[in-house]
């Protein structure tokens, strides 16, 4: 295959495969930079595919499927913020009860789904007037889901609300030091609510990606460890939401790159690129700690009760 | 009317004991499977449990129970809570169970305990397979005469010995159709990858491929085909409902073939817990457990019909004749007990050059299982490779 015609499709399938890890690393990037860890992302998406699946097909509208798949990782999260910001219980085993309760649940709703494909799944669309740009046209704007550039556009949107807003200054400040913005008279809870249920909300969506578009129809474990690949993502891309954007186009590339490549290298090494990445991205921000732009929010897990230090 | 009645009474007394006391009635019998995967897969735990399901029709009133998801190196415990409750048969349904299920069998002597894709037996433990390889051969047929690039996509599991096999098969298949036609493999390392099944569909799509099989357990290759109208296989179970209009055929399997005979044969005392180490079932087309066909009953969909009947080959045994008429033909041989044609016979060279069978010399079954060479029109990565 010539080099540029290996390019072009790999970024194409980069981004079509890393979709569903955008819209669910940039909901793990707003909710822990809340100080909100949720391990429940690929429970939430579970719930999100199997639900959009079944509204979809019993509708027979996949935008009515898509926003339910949203509700329901929405609904998934209100449990782990009930738990981990109400109750102040361990995050870290709440959000791993949420992907076991997300994906046994899945698969009981599912029961009646399985095996039937979805008589008018999500379609593919070219952009207008730059599919017909060469390279980039067929790289970027031919065959893609709305979804996709939709993850893309949530990304920026995400980074301009955290970064230049000032909703966005009162989040990341309830993620470095709950204490003080307690202090400062605004309340702590409600912004970690909030933050952990856009974060269901985007995880959902990513569900809904998979059994809408990316593969309509509805399997048990069909998300299949992606969710842990979107956690593994919002710290390589050391939670900033422009970079997930960056990050997900590099795991994608791993990913598909496995096969295009096998004939020449070992599929397993590619497949294991993301990971090692993360460890470096780890490695990093603990190298580069105390320089927020790095750094894991200063208060990440940590439940916050007031007049507690 | 009396006598009648005491002689029909002294027979019913007797009768167990002429056919000695091996015979078991069938409310004593109480099995459990155990799957690897979860029903919901519509793959391969989902068509073991359809076997399930049909073997109890076969035999209203028979006990049965699952357990599905069981991970295979924590076997042992399942299958003790399992006989705990009562279970005296025991059928295991992933290769990965072996060790565990041998374990068990040791200490468990007066169970049956059955596995399927295994190859170790012991007195209490008999091994199945239902297997594929003449389905994908007669799937190669279609593929080859479908194929307008002549190169036909493979996504494959694990390269394993039965992969390997049935990617041989499919390879033969399509090259005694199309001397030139290739068959492209890519692997997932892996029996349930949905997101890979896509990407390495993609991938194949990209080196040219225009028609495609797999061994994974969801639909998703035949979902992606679909989206250049590319033809593909149904693979377990009937696939054809996700795209009616390229699933062309399909390797279709009914595992309650050997279940019932299973059945049968320890209900009238064949099969009792101290003679089983010879007990292996390799059943194909002949004994009816697998089946080709993009959903029971339609060998070739109607939509390539046409395509299938133009397409007109100059065969060294069969002379002038249409793939369709082939792929008919090559069935029937197939479908004999013994088989009159075997896929694997001679002249085959593998992707090396060498000779692996001469001319009119077939494979064993044991050469079948033990499979690790490559077709001579196979590409791509093939660890094992001999």
């Amino acid at each position: 295959m010539d080099i540029d015609v290996l390019v072009v499709a790999t970024i194409a399938r980069a981004l079509a495969f890393a979709t569903p890890l955008l819209w669910a690393a940039l909901g793990e990037v707003i909710a822990e930079r809340s100080g909100v860890v949720n391990l429940g992302v690929e429970g939430m998406m579970a719930l999100g595919a199997v639900t959009g699946f079944a509204v979809a097909f019993t509708t027979g509208d996949v935008w009515w499927g898509l926003a339910a798949a949203g509700l329901a990782g929405m609904l998934g999260s209100l449990l782990h913020a009930f738990v981990a910001i109400t109750l102040r219980a361990d995050a870290y085993v709440s959000g791993l009860s949420l992907t076991m309760l997300g994906l046994g649940l899945s698969a009981l709703i599912g029961r009646a789904w399985v095996g039937r494909p979805l008589p008018d799944p999500m379609r593919t669309i070219d952009v207008p007037w730059l599919r017909e740009l060469p390279l980039l046209g067929p790289m970027l704007f031919q065959g893609q889901y709305v979804l996709t550039y939709a993850a893309l556009l949530a990304a920026v949107v995400a980074w301009a609300m955290l970064f230049h807003t000032r909703g966005g200054l009162v989040l990341r400040s309830v993620g470095e030091n709950p204490t003080a913005v307690d202090a400062a008279g605004l309340h702590v809870r409600p912004v970690r609510y909030a933050a952990v249920l856009i974060g269901g909300l985007l995880a959902g969506i990513g569900g809904g990606y998979l059994s809408l578009a990316y593969r309509p129809s509805w399997g048990e474990g069909m998300v299949n460890g992606l969710g842990w690949i979107a956690l593994a993502l919002a710290i390589f891309a050391m939670w900033h939401p422009l970079r997930v954007i960056v990050a997900g186009l590099l795991f994608g590339a791993c990913f598909t790159l496995a096969f295009r490549l096998q004939t020449v290298f070992p599929p397993e090494l590619l497949t294991m690129l993301p990971y090692v990445f993360t460890v470096l991205a780890l490695v990093f921000t603990a190298w580069r700690r105390g320089r927020l732009a790095f750094g894991a929010p200063e208060a990440l897990g940590r439940a916050y009760l007031r007049g507690e230090r | 009317m009396k006598h009648a009645a005491r002689l029909a009474l002294a027979l019913a007394l007797l009768l167990p004991l002429g056919f000695g006391s091996a015979q078991r009635a069938l409310e004593d019998l109480k099995i459990a499977f155990l799957y690897v995967g979860p029903v919901g897969d519509y793959g391969f735990s989902y068509a073991h449990d359809l076997g399930r399901q049909a073997l109890v029709e076969r035999f209203p009133g028979l006990e049965t129970t699952f357990v599905e998801s069981v991970p295979e190196a924590e076997v042992e415990p399942f299958v003790d809570q399992l006989i705990a409750d009562g279970h005296n048969v025991i059928i295991g349904t992933s290769f990965g169970f072996g060790d565990g299920l041998l374990a068990a069998a040791e200490r468990y002597p007066d169970v049956i305990f059955g596995h399927a894709t295994g190859i170790e037996r012991a007195p209490n433990v008999f091994t199945f397979m239902a297997d594929f390889w003449q389905v994908y051969y007669l799937n190669g047929l279609v593929a080859g005469a479908l194929s307008e690039t002549g190169t036909i996509g493979y996504v494959a599991a694990f390269p394993i010995p039965e992969v390997k096999r049935h990617i041989n098969a499919f390879a033969i298949g399509a090259r005694e159709v199309d001397p030139d036609a290739v068959v492209e493999v890519r692997w997932l390392y892996a029996w349930f990858d949905p997101a890979g099944a896509q990407e390495a569909t993609q991938a194949l799509m990209s080196e040219g491929a225009d028609v495609f099989a797999f061994t994974e357990d969801t639909p998703t290759v035949i979902q992606v085909a679909a989206t250049r109208g590319f033809p593909s296989f149904s693979h377990y179970a009937s696939m054809l409902p996700f795209s009616p209009e390229t699933v062309a055929s399909g390797q279709l399997v009914n595992w309650e073939a050997i279940l019932i005979d299973v059945v049968e044969k320890i209900l009238d005392g064949t099969y009792t817990a101290d003679n089983l180490a010879d007990v292996d079932y390799f059943w194909g087309l002949g004994e009816g457990s697998v089946e080709a066909g993009a959903e029971p009953g339609m060998l070739i969909n109607p939509v390539y019909e046409a395509q299938l009947r133009a397409e007109v080959l100059d065969h060294p045994e069969f002379g002038e004749i249409s793939v369709y008429e082939l792929v008919e033909r090559r069935l029937e041989q197939m479908s004999t007990l013994p088989p009159e044609f075997e896929p694997f016979t001679g002249p085959l060279r593998d992707r090396q050059g060498n000779l692996v069978y001469a001319d009119g010399v077939s494979a064993t079954i044991d050469e079948l299982l033990g499979m690790e060479w490559a077709a001579e029109n196979v590409r791509g990565p093939w660890d094992g490779e001999p």
